[in-house]
């Protein structure tokens, strides 16, 4: 085994100086991701902090790293625009290096005529998004990170954005890619519209929250942009059930609006304090060319009809309109958080997000209030607890947790006293009834003492690949794949 | 004829007159003989408002002592035997009326804001559960009246001015002092926006020109505060920023120029009394909370509320 | 050092809520809790505990049983013992007749400094640590917001008082009261995960009136001098917005909004 001089003496023997970063601020900042940011902010980290950050600037500068910590048993933490919310981006390891696509930020090619563009996996979202703008295209990829997060992320997380009930999720946009593997093998899966040549094999790169392979380029599908058409519709409902049920209405027959969500009341008050009366929120965006933007909301406006006895009225669409201009995170967002958790004893608040079929959803749902607001022991110190659906598909949706709560206890206590209790019920509850715990967060370290429930008997096609493409075990230990005494050291604490 | 006593504090005088307010509304205007008792000052404000002025002046005692102050009025009452005794409730006085009172065995209300006299059943009421709720207490026992009474609530206007009697005492035993004032200092201003009453915030609409929000908190005996907009701007220090992330504030006056008003931002204002929002779109989500809108640009309501001020400032 | 701290367990006053309809207050569901001044006291207390090993932390509390898991928490932060005097013969003891019994129990204590709260949140009359000096013959100092740990021993204490337009530094011979403030910033350490289970049982001293032998004239609200007769609320107005714009009306109603508040 290396000493952490000798690996940082041979990471200078491989990169140039200005591609390793060894400052103590900045290792300690990668030691976790946004999921200990309370902790982070208070500088009361458990867990160890990396060897060093280095910032490849090449496929085969990538390749030769992850040979040499192949050889040496250096765990690796791929990272991009490290906004991570599960773990993804801990490191449970003292002999780890993080792997930044820092250098890797160039958009390679933008394709309109083949609805395609190329790009290296350190760019941000964002700068796309804005060069296909000047062309009149869209990435239709909008998560609520979308200023800071970077593709490479964005795809090991198979992340979905707010426009994914017309545009998809990342595994729909995803053309081909290039990925490198722990032995050093760097694999190229070519741009195709379609084919069938054995298993699709991009999807051992897509979701794989870098424990498999470390993805460096990507092209994905772009999309002729409307803005002109955009057309938003707001009600105030009853109840969440009434919000499934219209939300179902308009994808069974057949429509997709860009952005369909419901809200329960608490969950609403983040953002409608000023028109919803207390009550839950129901809101859909139609986009596209306008005969299309004219059919959905047509659509639209029939299904809250069917369901209007639950329906208490219609709002003025440009307060959702003004709502959505000011809905994205920004680096700044983040740092202010940051920095407001360094003074007062809170934060903005957690989420757990899962998935389920039609029927199973608002049961979930409620089974899921009722036990927080009856079984959590902080039940009363809790500031928030709702849950929104915001990604709808034919045959289901997704319901996104949210809660906060006052902080009451030690820093380095939080996550196990309010958190966790409230994400294993959220968890169980999902589990049982036959959802999906993680929609699109990734399991990261935190879900991962569930993996194995959340797959069944399926677990073992996961575990294979993990045998086969890491067999040493390098690759962002601790995520996924449970490692019961790393869980019990730095999840449970003893 | 009954006999009433008001403890004058020092460093308070017209506060002590004006609980005279609080005899006349108990006893009637001619129902009671009032003594005034100044320790260790003249209070000679005092002459002209009550019937006598009993006064107490001795190197030897400390009065922010209680416990002399306490020997002292216990002595006085065995002379006098006052059938009520008024304390007004300075931090001084919150102190010294509970110890006085379980001194002579009676009971005390603290903090009174209100008489209410009925079939000779006096009522007084004070301010419970911080504020929230008000209560009409009544004595029980014998003994004298014992209240301690808010400052700047009652306020005494003599009809006629009274024929004051000075009554120079020498407290028969004085204790020596378990106290010793070792310094002491005005309190310091304080520059922190938790600490103001009147809060001028600028958000994303005065990122223009947010210097111009200074005149006004100037000419409203306030502060300058701001959401986190101007601080991302590095406009202003997050030692002003008005948020969840940033600080809590409490005043009584908060007028919100330019601000959209984002959750974060209002979760800071949760405990404002008023607010008045300015902003070109009379919709921002603020202005729901707001007491007041005025849709407009924020610069051009300072300029104009500020000649407005000034203007009604010169007729006077 | 031996200090006692003196506490009161009080609703959470800050989670009333108004109700306009029916213009009251409504406080069921409403937890209670330490009372922040109190637990100020108990905060510089522990915070000594620290600094000078050999110290002894002791809580005094006058309350229902059903107040023993705040209790518990208090053992588990570091007090040694928590004496909790309790009987069904003391509920509606007003100031007067709690300061009474108080009293009686410490004076079977022994103590070097006694630290209390300055004011309760809910009944807010600051009496009790006045009282309990005058009844213990003993000085007492409310609004105490610094303690110099420094100079403090088993004969004096000295301390920094906010007195309304200034702050003053005093000292006090022992034994003696010093009533804190929350505005002080001592606060209770948070309870260790690993011990918010411990089982502090032994540590809780429980005194009823058969200890104390209190004749019931004496006590509750027989023995008390002062009576509540009659709650009601303030009646608050819900805001009714009023949107102007920036003309000369408008900014008329403005002027004259500040000035009725009192705000010009």
């Amino acid at each position: 085994m290396l000493s952490k001089d000798q690996i940082i003496q041979k990471l200078m023997e491989m990169l140039g100086q200005e591609q390793i970063n060894t400052n103590p601020d900045d290792l300690y900042d990668a030691s976790a991701d946004r999921y200990k940011k309370y902790a982070k902010a208070r500088k009361v980290l458990d867990v160890p902090t990396p060897v060093a950050i280095v910032y490849p600037k090449s496929a085969e500068e990538v390749s030769e790293l992850l040979k040499f910590c192949n050889e040496n048993l250096i765990n690796v933490i791929p990272r991009g625009g490290k906004t991570a919310t599960e773990g993804g981006l801990e490191n449970w390891k003292d002999l780890t290096i993080v792997i930044d696509a820092l250098y890797m930020d160039k958009i390679l090619k933008i394709d309109p005529y083949n609805s395609q563009a190329t790009v290296q996996a350190g760019v941000a979202l964002q700068d796309l998004e804005d060069e296909l703008r000047k062309i009149g295209y869209t990435t239709g990829h909008s998560p609520q990170s979308k200023p800071v997060a970077k593709y490479g992320g964005l795809l090991a997380t198979r992340s979905i954005g707010q426009f994914s009930t017309l545009y998809g999720g990342i595994e729909d946009m995803v053309v081909g890619l290039e990925c490198v593997f722990p032995d050093g093998h760097i694999s190229r899966i070519k741009n195709v519209s379609r084919r069938a040549g054995g298993p699709d094999i991009r999807h051992i790169a897509i979701g794989n929250e870098g424990t498999l392979c470390y993805i460096t380029e990507v092209t994905i599908k772009i999309f002729k942009f409307y803005p002109e058409n955009n057309k938003f519709y707001g009600y105030l409902i009853n109840d969440v059930e009434t919000g499934i049920k219209v939300l179902r209405e308009v994808m069974v027959n057949g429509f997709r609006p860009s952005v369909a969500r419901t809200y329960s009341e608490e969950d609403a008050a983040q953002h409608f304090y000023h028109f919803h009366d207390n009550k839950c929120v129901l809101l859909f965006m139609a986009e596209g060319p306008k005969g299309i933007v004219e059919a959905t909301g047509k659509a639209i406006e029939e299904a809250t009809e069917k369901f209007k006895d639950g329906i208490i009225k219609q709002v003025d669409s440009q307060l959702i309109s003004d709502w959505f201009d000011n809905l994205n995170w920004s680096q700044q967002d983040i740092d202010d958080e940051y920095e407001g958790m360094i003074e007062n004893d809170a934060h903005a608040g957690y989420t757990t997000e899962i998935s389920a079929d039609w029927e199973t959803i608002p049961k979930i749902y409620n089974n899921v209030i009722e036990r927080v607001r009856n079984e959590f022991p902080r039940a009363h110190e809790l500031t928030m607890l709702g849950g929104h659906s915001s990604h709808s598909y034919l045959n289901g949706t997704n319901m996104y947790f949210v809660y906060n709560y006052e902080i009451n206890c030690a820093p380095e206590d939080e996550l196990l006293i309010y958190h966790h209790p409230i994400q294993k019920i959220i968890v169980e509850e999902t589990l049982r009834m036959g959802g999906s715990m993680c929609h699109h967060h990734g399991i990261g370290k935190y879900r991962n003492e569930w993996a194995e429930q959340e797959h069944g008997s399926a677990f073992y096609m996961l575990e294979k690949l993990k045998e086969s493409f890491d067999p040493k075990g390098i690759m962002n230990y601790g995520t996924i794949f449970p490692q019961k005494e790393a869980i019990q050291k730095y999840i449970y604490r003893g | 004829m009954k006999k009433s006593m008001i403890y004058l504090d020092k460093e308070n005088n017209k506060n002590s007159i004006d609980l005279l307010e609080v005899i006349r509304q108990i006893y009637g205007e001619e129902g009671s003989e009032t003594y005034g008792v100044a320790i260790n000052h003249q209070c000679l404000e005092a002459i002209g408002y009550v019937d006598n002025l009993i006064q107490i002046t001795d190197d030897k005692i400390f009065d922010k002592d209680g416990m002399v102050i306490t020997d002292i009025l216990e002595e006085l009452q065995q002379k006098y035997n006052f059938d009520c005794i008024l304390i007004p409730a300075t931090n001084f006085g919150r102190m010294l009326a509970p110890r006085l009172a379980m001194r002579l065995h009676v009971g005390l209300v603290a903090d009174v804001t209100a008489i209410h006299l009925k079939d000779e059943l006096l009522e007084m009421v004070r301010p419970a559960f911080s504020g929230k709720i008000m209560a009409g207490i009544v004595k029980q026992g014998k003994g004298p009246t014992m209240m301690s009474v808010r400052e700047n609530v009652f306020s005494y206007d003599p009809i006629l001015p009274k024929e004051t009697q000075k009554i120079t005492y020498v407290p028969k035993h004085l204790r020596k002092s378990q106290l010793k004032l070792i310094d002491k200092r005005e309190k310091v201003q304080s520059y922190d926006i938790r600490d103001s009453e009147v809060l001028i915030s600028g958000g994303g609409g005065t990122i223009k020109n947010f210097e111009k929000l200074e005149a006004l908190a100037s000419q409203l005996n306030g502060q300058v505060s701001a959401s986190r907009k101007i601080i991302d701007k590095g406009i202003a220090t997050r030692s002003i920023q008005v948020g969840q992330s940033g600080r809590t504030v409490n005043p009584k006056l908060y007028i919100a120029l330019g601000i959209n008003g984002a959750i974060q931002h209002v979760e800071g204002l949760k405990n404002v009394e008023h607010i008045i929002s300015v902003n070109t779109n009379k919709n921002a989500p603020i202005c729901s909370l707001s007491d007041l809108v005025v849709e407009g640009d924020a610069f051009e309501f300072i300029d104009k509320l500020l000649a407005k001020i000034k203007n009604n400032d010169f007729r006077r | 050092m031996k200090i006692l701290c003196m506490v009161k367990i009080v609703p959470d006053v800050d989670k009333f809520k108004y109700d306009f309809d029916t213009n009251t207050v409504v406080r069921e569901n409403v937890r209670m809790i330490l009372n922040p001044d109190d637990a100020s006291s108990v905060g510089v207390a522990l915070k000594i505990k620290h600094l000078y090993p050999g110290t002894t932390v002791e809580v005094v509390s006058m309350a229902p049983e059903s107040v023993r898991p705040l209790i518990y928490d208090l053992v588990r932060v570091g007090v040694d013992r928590v004496n909790l005097i309790t009987d069904k013969l003391f509920s509606g003891s007003d100031s007067y007749a709690t300061s009474k019994v108080l009293a009686k129990y410490v004076q079977t204590l022994s103590y070097d400094i006694i630290l209390t709260g300055t004011h309760a949140i809910d009944g807010d009359t600051s009496h009790v640590p006045a009282q309990l000096g005058e009844l213990l013959d003993m000085s007492q100092m409310s609004n105490v917001i610094h303690i110099d740990e420094e100079l403090l021993d088993t004969t004096k204490a000295v301390f920094t008082v906010d007195f309304d337009s200034e702050v003053a530094t005093y000292e006090m011979q022992l034994p003696g009261i010093l009533s804190l403030r929350k505005e002080s910033g001592y606060k209770l350490p948070y309870i260790k995960y690993e011990d918010m289970n411990k089982d502090v049982t032994d540590s809780i001293h429980v005194i009823t009136n058969n200890d104390l032998g209190f004749e019931p004239f004496e006590i509750g609200l027989k023995g008390s001098k002062t009576k509540v007769n009659k709650t009601f609320v303030k009646e608050y107005e819900k805001r009714d917005k009023v949107v102007v714009t920036n003309d000369d009306q408008g900014i008329n109603t403005v002027y004259a909004f500040l000035q009725e508040k009192g705000f010009i």
